[in-house]
């Protein structure tokens, strides 16, 4: 019956969106169709993230260092070497799929705590890398003057038709999620997240699952990471630091873990709703991260997580001050 | 007077040879050794902490064997993976019944049956159908998550989960446990049918188990030996002496 519940909330959910999306041109706003791309680029990166620590449990902190290799290996192959953008794109996702297997396999044989640590430690060092490889990344300057995706004559450089694209690369990520977690992979995803050993027992190929799992995750970072730098032009440390990678975990835990629409519902809300606060200005952080706390208290599992976790209002409130329904204090 | 043809039939379907388990320096399992033919039972009877779940492991993949053999029908399996081991024929039943929270009964049978090697497959409705007439309980739970059963539900679960990847040898790691005496009837009534059928188990219990079985042997483990390895069962007094005895020794 919550099951039930919560498929018919994720086709709302999935309406809301596919409105809001048709919508935003539509309203004429620049800003808008601008904030929209990036929940889209963002949106795609969460969903792949979801299938990662939504479906097979596995905490990864190396979205944004797949990203780096996607945004500095386009700017490196177009600007350097004079590469077409689509070939830069493709190659970089190449050597973000290499870079996966090289690291994933070794830490995905492990049990516990290994792949957060190790990844959570390859974050901060991309970071500081590309922040300090004068020489290869223009260190704190970044890379300027990315050529645009182009197919003919149609130019990704204007923001509609980038829209469209970056929408239409959302919803073959989304599409892809969902084929993947009514299949038999998801679940033996669910199944490994929760028993490794029982898990084994079914015939489960755990270690090459979990890998499987983190691989696609680091695809499709890659090719967003890509994207992203294609549409502003622009690479530099900052679009990878370690509050990006805090957002993607914001995004995916308020959408909820484990559900389909809602790291694109997690998504919109963080980049757009600070846009919001944008009088507040010095506030504007900490104004955004109590939301965040609050909203999370009371739904531990994310907007469209599971209801059965979902916690009321009133327990947030001190013993003395919860009155229960026969008029006592609780 | 078997002919040799009979002999063939009768042959030792698993083959456990000196298989010896350490955990780091600890002796967890001392070399054991014994056969299960087709059909028939072997019990491991033990206290806490005896080896018995540590063998199962074993047998099934989950932890590596420091010596010995794992024979079945003929091929040496002792190095390879748990997840492959299912293709050859060993299912295990889990401590603490395998709960996967999160799966319903149906998507956990499906995991089952998706374990089971291609050419054994049979036909998932019927597979389905075949446990569900085992287990009736299960039937009106199928859209359910697994972690809204009831213990006795829940070993069911795990057992026809077990069944589906058709397992000539079905391990079972203390079904009984912590269930109520009306559903440890229900659960070994199903087992014994199954084994009368044909189907070989190797079963782990602390204490004796209302299971009947026309071949069978019984072995009984204390630190990590075998103590008892007889083709009867022993009696309340013999297992009491045999739980009792080692510790004082």
């Amino acid at each position: 019956m919550s099951g039930w519940i919560g498929r018919k909330l994720e086709m709302a959910a999935l309406v809301l969106v596919i409105i809001a999306v048709v919508a935003a041109p539509l309203s004429g706003s620049r800003l808008l169709v601008y904030y929209f791309t990036i929940t889209a680029l963002y949106a795609s990166v969460v969903i792949a993230l979801n299938l990662l620590l939504g479906l097979a449990g596995q905490v990864s902190f190396a979205q944004t260092t797949f990203m780096a290799i996607g945004g500095y290996g386009t700017a490196l192959m177009t600007v350097r070497l004079g590469l077409n953008p689509w070939l830069a794109t493709l190659l970089a996702m190449l050597l973000a799929t290499l870079a996966a297997f090289v690291i994933g396999r070794p830490l995905l044989r492990l049990r516990g705590h290994y792949l957060s640590m190790a990844t959570f430690a390859l974050a901060l060092g991309t970071y500081s890398f590309v922040t300090a490889a004068m020489g290869l990344t223009n260190g704190g300057i970044g890379i300027s003057g990315i050529p645009p995706l182009e197919i003919g004559d149609v130019s990704f450089a204007e923001p509609r038709t980038f829209y469209i694209l970056s929408w239409i690369f959302c919803a073959l990520v989304l599409a892809g999620y969902m084929l993947l977690a009514e299949s038999h992979v998801g679940r033996a995803w669910r199944a490994l997240a929760t028993g490794q050993d029982i898990a084994s027992t079914l015939g489960i190929d755990v270690p090459g699952l979990k890998l499987m799992a983190f691989v696609l995750a680091a695809i499709v970072a890659s090719v967003v990471g890509s994207l992203y730098v294609e549409f502003t032009s622009f690479v530099g440390p900052d679009l990878y630091d370690i509050n990006i990678i805090l957002s993607l975990f914001f995004m995916l835990f308020v959408g909820g873990r484990g559900s389909t629409v809602g790291p694109i519902i997690g998504a919109g809300i963080v980049v757009i709703v600070p846009q919001l606060m944008s009088g507040l200005e010095r506030y504007q952080n900490l104004i955004f991260f109590v939301i965040l706390l609050l909203l999370l208290l009371i739904r531990p599992a994310g907007l469209l997580g599971r209801m059965r976790e979902s916690v009321p209002l009133t327990a947030l409130l001190p013993g003395w001050l919860r009155v229960t329904r026969e008029g006592g204090t609780a | 007077m078997p002919t040799q043809v009979g002999v063939e039939a009768a042959a030792d379907l698993l083959q456990v040879e000196q298989v010896c388990v350490h955990y780091g320096k600890i002796v967890a399992l001392k070399p054991t050794s014994f056969a299960v033919a087709r059909g028939s039972l072997v019990l491991v009877l033990g206290p806490n902490g005896a080896g018995k779940t540590t063998l199962l492991k074993a047998l099934a993949g989950s932890i590596a064997l420091r010596s010995g053999h794992v024979v079945l029908a003929g091929k040496d399996i002792g190095g390879v993976p748990a997840h492959q081991r299912v293709k050859y024929g060993i299912a295990l039943v889990p401590e603490g019944r395998g709960r996967l929270p999160g799966l319903s009964v149906k998507e956990n049978l499906d995991l089952g049956w998706h374990a089971a090697p291609p050419s054994r497959r049979g036909s998932y409705a019927t597979g389905l159908e075949e446990v569900l007439t085992l287990f009736p309980p299960l039937r009106e739970r199928l859209n359910q998550d697994c972690s809204t059963l009831s213990g006795g539900e829940m070993q069911m679960l795990a057992i026809a989960r077990a069944l589906l990847a058709k397992p000539t040898v079905l391990l079972l790691d203390e079904p009984s446990l912590g269930l109520a005496p009306k559903a440890i009837a229900r659960v070994y009534a199903a087992l014994a049918q199954l084994n009368a059928a044909g189907l070989a188990m190797v079963l782990v219990e602390q204490k004796a188990v209302p299971l009947p079985a026309r071949r069978e042997t019984t072995i009984v483990l204390q630190n990590g030996s075998v103590v008892f390895q007889q083709n009867r069962r022993p009696s309340g007094d013999e297992l009491a002496a045999l739980y009792l005895g080692e510790r004082a020794a």
